[in-house]
């Protein structure tokens, strides 16, 4: 079997198992298939799965970003700060996406160049981004920003489609393209398969990987944005630990951990999984605890799954030598 | 070939014995045959070339193979060593090149790391004391408190060879202990053998340098393609015998060499180059059409001389002119760029993105050449290139989508040449062309570097396998430890030569 099959009957498991789910909710309630409920279910957790696409990058490079709820949280609260201080809202939208390529390209550095482990850097950033967003609103909560802002996150802009929904919709469209088309795409996954041998190839792994976390830290920000838009409000607090759920949308839609491997089809399979096991059991009043140990057991069974394929792998291997 | 009869043992009878011992792992033979007696208070120094098998006998002495036929014998009792823990209790242990010491614990603590039983709250004047007289029995000085990480060398071997005293070893297997040493430390190391042998161990000493064996071993054994040789007391051991023993086969059995494409004009020319703590002194000239050879033995630093010609690890002295040009490569994609491919010898861990396709696999290199404008892969392209490649080098695979982990050892390494030849290079360096893949496919590997420079380039080829090395090189550069020891012309060269050279029996001198 091919890594090729596995990985495409992994996804078709995905698959199988998001018609499961979507059957499943508009048995246990009429309101699921509702256009209203669809955008509904995106709405809410739309930041997060808008950083699952770079995540996806990231980790096929065989690296790790824990930093980006803290960045989406600097760059919300760094646009409360400014727009307070009376700069205006379009520059401060621009500084902010500025800090987030700046705070990623940070974390790059340390990595790419430098040669420190990603866990290690992006767990300081994550530590280092939150405390500086703490720092800039201390303890308030920050409102009334403008009437534009709050609608391009609360209203619908095509119809009732959000602003934040097609943002991800373009966003993924680029990304695969680049991710499954592109030369850039193909050295992400040669360069997390076997940095050596991307190395010895010709090919600029630092400046690669330097592209990467800039890029992870800018759709943060961009996502942090979008957070602010949509809730109307910043605390020091933003998007406290939304590394989890992404980091876990990412892994569940068979990227792995070890890198090299995975595609952003399972990633966006995964992220549909997710949000609509979460609605299904919300539609029937299953509390958000309960919903949360599903999910990680199916995390579990994601990372479980493929494991035990390669070990199998690597016996057979050892057979034949 | 029969083995000549040993000098009488120092004492009574061996304290380790392997009879008629063979190993096979799948269908290659590491050993047949193998005998081999070692008495208390002996040095025995084992030597053969890369390959002969040196090193699957350490490992059946040490449990970790098992012999697939023949038996061990321990005090003329017949032992299974299922493991190196066996092997231990047993009495014999064995200490590596590379010494394994825990940087951050001190020396007593090093050597006792492996004890069990003392206890979490241990003595710890008790151990100290035992830890200096362990040092004391090897004749070094060294103090027992401090930390590893600023030891030299020669004494982390020492604190390795303390860790094996103290679990009363009996049988002291030393693996290449000096090749990474100076001549001084590697001195104070012979010592300690000699010194261990005077108290009743028995010492097996492998060792590529041929001076110190004469100066160390009481016996040598020589092995070669897995067969015993010949055991005898060093005073009957001439240096040109041995190397004799060591090489054995008749040159030209398997390969002839074919007419030389070599051209007058110079491609590269290497001027003293040298690289820190790798190698110094490096001269050639490489002209178009020509194969040249860098033989040598483990350690003689040949593949770091590639990897300074291809940007991974830039000299620090030194002038090398590429076409006429001043040329120095600080990163692969220069060296690429310049026309240079690098053959790793190392497929799995440098050459191949093993999961994935044959087609990623062999556009690596040359990825840039097959994007639209917009950065997209041409995947029609791609294709063609790899399906040109199966025909021409003969890939044996269902298709080219097919990951190349899924592929055989040869057929792994025609993807990896595929790479390479697909950025139609001017100078293709090959580190170890053909290590362990079979004959039929070692074949076409030559055909292809002979086939390369009669077009008009140039091919370094590094290589262990004195045959190949007389088949392929128009001339052989030796090296020994970093240093050129001579150039010889094809002529001049047969596997005696080449073997004096890689091992500092004699050096040519003025050469190059």
């Amino acid at each position: 079997m091919t890594l090729l099959r596995r990985l495409q009957s992994w996804e078709g498991f995905l698959l199988a198992a998001l018609l499961c789910i979507i059957v499943m909710n508009s048995i246990l309630s009429p309101q699921f298939l509702t256009v209203g409920n669809q955008i509904n279910l995106f709405q809410l957790s739309i930041e997060k799965v808008i950083v699952a696409l770079i995540m996806t990058f990231v980790i096929i490079n065989a690296e790790i970003d824990l930093s980006v709820g803290s960045m989406m949280g600097l760059s919300a609260c760094a646009f409360g700060w400014l727009f307070h201080q009376g700069v205006d809202p379009v520059l401060a939208v621009v500084i902010c996406l500025g800090i987030g390529a700046l705070g990623g390209a940070l974390n790059g550095w340390f990595i790419a160049r430098v040669g420190l482990p990603s866990l290690v850097v992006t767990l300081a950033t994550l530590i280092g981004f939150r405390g500086l967003a703490r720092v800039l609103v201390e303890d308030r909560g920050i409102t009334d920003f403008p009437d534009w802002f709050d609608a391009l996150g609360q209203q619908g802009f095509l119809g009732p489609i959000p602003f934040a929904l097609i943002a991800f919709v373009v966003l993924f469209v680029f990304l695969w393209v680049v991710l499954q088309r592109s030369g850039f795409g193909r050295k992400t996954y040669v360069i997390g398969t076997n940095r050596e041998v991307a190395i010895y190839a010709g090919i600029d792994t630092a400046r690669h990987k330097m592209i990467i976390f800039t890029a992870s830290g800018l759709i943060s920000a961009f996502a942090g944005l979008l957070f602010a838009a949509r809730v109307g409000a910043v605390r020091g607090d933003v998007a406290l630990g939304f590394e989890l759920d992404i980091i876990t949308m990412v892994l569940l839609g068979g990227v792995s951990i070890f890198g090299g491997t995975g595609t952003l089809m399972g990633t966006l399979l995964a992220i549909l999984i997710v949000l609509n096991l979460r609605n299904g059991m919300a539609l029937v009043n299953i509390t958000g605890h309960i919903q949360t140990g599903v999910v990680g057991m199916l995390l579990i069974a994601s990372v479980l799954v493929p494991r035990i394929d390669l070990g199998r792998l690597r016996r057979s291997k050892e057979e034949t030598a | 070939m029969t083995a000549p009869v040993s000098a009488p043992p120092p004492s009574a009878g061996p304290v380790l014995a392997l009879r008629h011992i063979s190993k096979s792992f799948g269908m290659t033979r590491a050993l047949s045959d193998m005998s081999l007696s070692l008495f208390p208070g002996e040095v025995h120094a084992v030597v053969g070339e890369n390959g002969a098998g040196k090193s699957t006998m350490i490992k059946i002495m040490t449990g970790v193979h098992q012999p697939s036929s023949g038996t061990l014998e321990v005090d003329g009792v017949a032992l299974r060593l299922s493991g190196t823990k066996d092997a231990r209790q047993a009495g014999i242990a064995a200490i590596y090149q590379e010494p394994m010491v825990f940087p951050d614990l001190d020396v007593a603590e090093n050597i006792f790391i492996s004890a069990t039983g003392l206890g979490l709250v241990q003595n710890r004047a008790a151990l100290r004391s035992r830890a200096r007289s362990l040092i004391d029995r090897i004749g070094m000085t060294l103090d027992v408190d401090r930390i590893a990480a600023g030891l030299t060398l020669a004494e982390q071997q020492a604190v390795e060879i303390a860790r094996a005293l103290s679990q009363d070893v009996r049988v002291l297997i030393m693996d290449e202990p000096t090749a990474s040493l100076s001549d001084h430390e590697a001195t104070q190391l012979r010592q300690i053998a000699r010194t261990l042998s005077g108290q009743g161990v028995a010492v097996v000493y492998i060792s590529h340098r041929l001076e110190e064996i004469f100066d160390v071993a009481d016996r040598v054994t020589v092995i070669r393609d897995g067969q015993h040789i010949s055991t005898r007391p060093v005073a009957e051991v001439t240096p040109d015998g041995m190397i004799g023993e060591m090489v054995g086969r008749e040159v030209g059995n398997y390969f002839t060499k074919a007419p030389s494409h070599t051209r007058p004009e110079v491609m590269l020319s290497v001027q003293n180059l040298g690289c820190a703590d790798a190698f110094e002194g490096i001269s050639l000239d490489l002209h178009a059409g020509e194969v040249l050879c860098m033989a040598g033995l483990v350690g003689a630093r040949r593949t770091d001389v590639a990897l300074s010609l291809f940007g991974i690890q830039p000299a620090t002295s030194g002038q090398v002119a590429w076409l006429g040009q001043p040329f120095h490569a600080t990163s692969p994609a220069q060296a690429i760029e310049a026309g240079i491919a690098y053959v790793s010898e190392d497929r799995r861990k440098l050459g191949l993105a093993l999961p994935m396709a044959i087609r990623a696999n062999i556009t690596l290199a040359t990825l840039n050449a097959i994007l639209s404008r917009l950065g997209l892969i041409d995947r029609a392209a791609e294709q063609g290139i790899a399906e040109s490649f199966r025909k021409r080098l003969n890939i044996r695979t269902p298709d080219v989508e097919t990951s190349v982990g899924m592929l055989s050892g040869g057929n792994q390494q025609k993807v990896m040449l595929a790479k390479w030849l697909e950025m139609r290079p001017r100078l293709l360096i090959f580190d170890e062309p053909t290590r362990g893949i079979d004959v039929g496919a070692k074949a076409e590997v030559h055909d292809l570097i002979r086939t390369f420079v009669k077009e008009g380039g140039a091919a370094l080829v590094i290589s262990s396998d004195l045959p190949e090395v007389l088949a392929l090189g128009d001339r052989i550069l030796v090296m020994r430890e970093g240093r050129q020891m001579g150039i010889l012309d094809h002529d001049d060269a047969t596997q005696e030569t080449v073997m004096r050279l890689a091992t500092g029996a004699t050096s040519l001198k003025g050469a190059a």
